[in-house]
């Protein structure tokens, strides 16, 4: 038998809970969207500043001399060599390709916009590289909207070239794939082995953890990871990330 | 997204937060049975099954949370049960499912506009068929032609009614009356429902588990919200949900109390008309009926718009392409049969009170298993996990003519659980001997 103070005790809490529930609610009410603009905020600014430092990478790694020189050195003996057309195409391409580096500032992009800009690189390395130089890309055609960060593929790419192709001689064979598994994006940069070189995958792996960082904050919730694979014929880098369409967002 | 747009009707126009998830919910789940099963729950199961009640509902609703996660997760793009089920059952399988969500529903709306009825032939002196006709106008105003932004605007007045009635009213009691008269009352009247050891009541809980959770799992209402809400903040919705959602029986126990001690009474449903007689403030009398009326008129206007929501999108445009001005004809044409139908059933079956508690528990302890093996498992499920349900649930009612009604319930229940493992281990074993091959 309930004794007499267990029954106050329980009026107790079944006329006061109630209370509980109803501040618990206004609570939500009045701070639901200040928390949520406040984790927005951090988030915003954590991936801004981690944009930066890509950008500062970007710069400091690409933009090198000896990309510019060489590229420049192309494009003048093409001049020499009177090849108008490619001349003009080889400086538009550059043109651009500087603009997009230097006016994205968005924290994310569109996957079709990433490659729009990994085509100008590529066009350019073509006229450096000419016929050492084969790439090929494979894209499912669902992802093209799908968000992901800047300079994503482009950093695989350019590491591609910077740890392999410019140190070794030999074919360069270069194989790009996007496509969506389940509820993710994988993106495949495969390059192939060249002869001579040595295990860089240490080098190359630390280049690659300001991706993951990125990959994380813009994807908060969902599963991220960039891996290094090493294998006989090749390298190659695969980046998952769950797939977004940017008009989600 | 244009105004008339059918999709509105069906989502409203915004994602929800927490806080108006929590809210659509609570409007949803403050139904006529809450209200009517309270007084029912505590005069048959004491102050321990009142407090069970409470608690199994916010179980119920808390562990949905964490498979409405897991659903946002696999079904992205989705509004409604149907849609699902159409993406993880056979032709067969789909429609056997909504034979039995269409049935739930119907029964469920029965219930309420019941509940409605005898709390108007109760409370008002106006004859019981135009109040009956006005209460169900207003539902099919709301629910059956406003759609989910209409609900949404209900939702906020009546979970505000729910809460001012359900703090105000016992305080005020209490406060009036004190705890030990209560007590001595209650002790000396009803000394049953002090009893602790009291085992009928843990029986009580523990197969409440099953059909709150089973009634959950097929609310269409609920999927329809669970859609809605922004895919991080569901689970933390229902979770919350459940543990608000508890206090408002609690309550009401704790009010129903100040009705009995002294005293006995005719049957558990003139309890609520002794209580309006009981208040002695003009205003608190308004504030109980008001929040009484709210809280059925929104999960009746609830069930009715996840109905009508269901036979139009996923029955209707099964059979035809429907475009936009149709599908709004069909869903005027189909909640106001349905309001009519339940205007002609309840007056011409005079009001009386209903076995409510576990009415249909059979049904709903039968789909658990089958339900979650739709959401959980990947691909399409063959016709016997859906058809383990119907299985279950006829078990479950022949074996409860023999026997009393918990049985019937844990029986419906392993049956289906029994049928969809041996399905399980059936899949597990063949796709082995595929992989081996």
């Amino acid at each position: 038998m309930l004794t007499v103070e267990a029954f106050s005790l329980n009026i107790m809490i079944a006329a006061l809970v109630p209370l509980l529930g109803a501040f618990t609610l206004l609570f939500l009410f009045i701070f639901e969207k200040r928390i949520d603009l406040l984790e927005k905020k951090t988030r915003e600014i954590a991936l801004e500043r981690e944009l930066q430092t890509a950008l500062y990478n970007q710069l400091n790694q690409e933009i090198q001399p000896h990309f510019f020189f060489n590229t420049l050195n192309s494009i003048l003996s093409l001049a020499r060599l009177d090849r108008k057309t490619e001349l003009i195409r080889s400086i538009e391409t550059l043109s651009k390709l500087l603009k997009f580096k230097y006016q994205t500032n968005n924290t994310f992009i569109t996957i079709d916009e990433e490659i729009t800009y990994v085509n100008y690189y590529l066009e350019i390395q073509k006229i450096r590289f000419r016929d050492r130089l084969h790439y090929e890309f494979s894209i499912d055609p669902n992802v093209n909207q799908a968000i992901t960060i800047p300079f994503i593929i482009q950093t695989f790419i350019e590491n591609a070239f910077k740890h392999s192709f410019e140190r070794y001689v030999g074919e360069a064979f270069l194989k790009t794939t996007i496509e969506k598994r389940d509820k993710d994006i994988h993106i495949t940069v495969w390059n192939n082995a060249v002869e001579g070189a040595e295990e860089l995958s240490r080098e190359r792996g630390l280049g690659l953890v300001n991706i993951t960082k990125r990959l994380e904050l813009l994807f908060p919730d969902g599963k991220t990871s960039v891996q290094l694979i090493n294998s006989d014929n090749g390298t190659s880098v695969l980046a998952i990330f769950p797939f977004i369409l940017s008009s989600e967002i | 997204m244009k105004k008339n747009d059918y999709q509105l009707y069906i989502s409203g126009a915004i994602k929800l937060g927490v806080s108006f998830g929590v809210v659509s919910l609570l409007a949803r789940w403050v139904t006529g049975n809450t209200i009517l099963s309270s007084p029912e729950t505590l005069i048959k199961y004491g102050l321990i099954g009142g407090i069970g009640y409470s608690l199994v509902g916010a179980l119920s609703s808390i562990l949905f949370g964490f498979l409405a996660k897991k659903i946002r997760e696999n079904h992205p793009g989705q509004h409604t049960i149907g849609d699902v089920l159409r993406q993880k059952l056979t032709p067969n399988g789909y429609w056997l499912m909504l034979t039995v969500l269409i049935l739930t529903s119907f029964h469920s709306l029965f219930v309420q506009a019941m509940g409605a009825g005898i709390l108007i032939q109760m409370i008002f002196p106006i004859p019981y068929f135009i109040g009956l006709l006005l209460f169900l106008t207003f539902c099919f105003f709301i629910g059956g032609a406003g759609g989910m932004q209409r609900l949404h605007q209900v939702a906020g007045v009546n979970v505000t009614l729910i809460f001012a009635a359900v703090i105000i009213i016992p305080v005020y009691f209490y406060i009036q009356e004190g705890v030990y008269p209560v007590y001595d009352g209650i002790k000396l009247y009803h000394p049953y429902l002090l009893y602790i050891k009291n085992t009928d009541a843990f029986w009580f809980i523990f197969t409440a588990i099953f059909v709150f959770f089973g009634q959950i799992l097929i609310d269409r209402a609920s999927w329809q919200r669970m859609f809605i809400i922004q895919k991080e903040k569901v689970q933390l919705t229902f979770t919350l949900t459940g543990l608000i959602w508890a206090t408002i029986p609690l309550a009401l126990s704790s009010l129903l109390m100040i009705t009995i001690f002294g005293r006995s009474f005719e049957n558990v449903y003139s309890l609520f008309s002794e209580l309006v007689n009981r208040i002695q403030s003009s205003i608190l009398i308004v504030l109980f009926v008001v929040f009484v009326f709210s809280s059925i008129a929104s999960a009746l206007s609830a069930e009715l718009h996840a109905t009508t929501t269901l036979f139009v999108k996923n029955i209707m445009e099964m059979f035809f392409t429907l475009t936009n001005d149709e599908k709004w004809k069909y869903t005027y044409l189909f909640s106001g049969a349905v309001c009519l139908c339940l205007l002609v059933i309840v007056s011409i079956l005079t009001p009386s009170p209903l076995t409510l508690l576990f009415f249909t528990g059979n049904i709903y302890a039968a789909v658990i298993s089958p339900i979650l093996y739709i959401i959980l498992s990947k691909g399409v499920l063959p016709f016997i996990v859906p058809f383990s349900s119907f299985i279950g649930a006829i078990g479950g009612y022949i074996f409860v003519t023999r026997t009393e009604d918990f049985k019937g319930i844990w029986l419906s229940f392993t049956i289906s659980t029994v049928l969809c493992l041996l399905v399980l281990i059936y899949k597990t074993i063949t796709r082995k001997n595929i992989k081996l091959l």
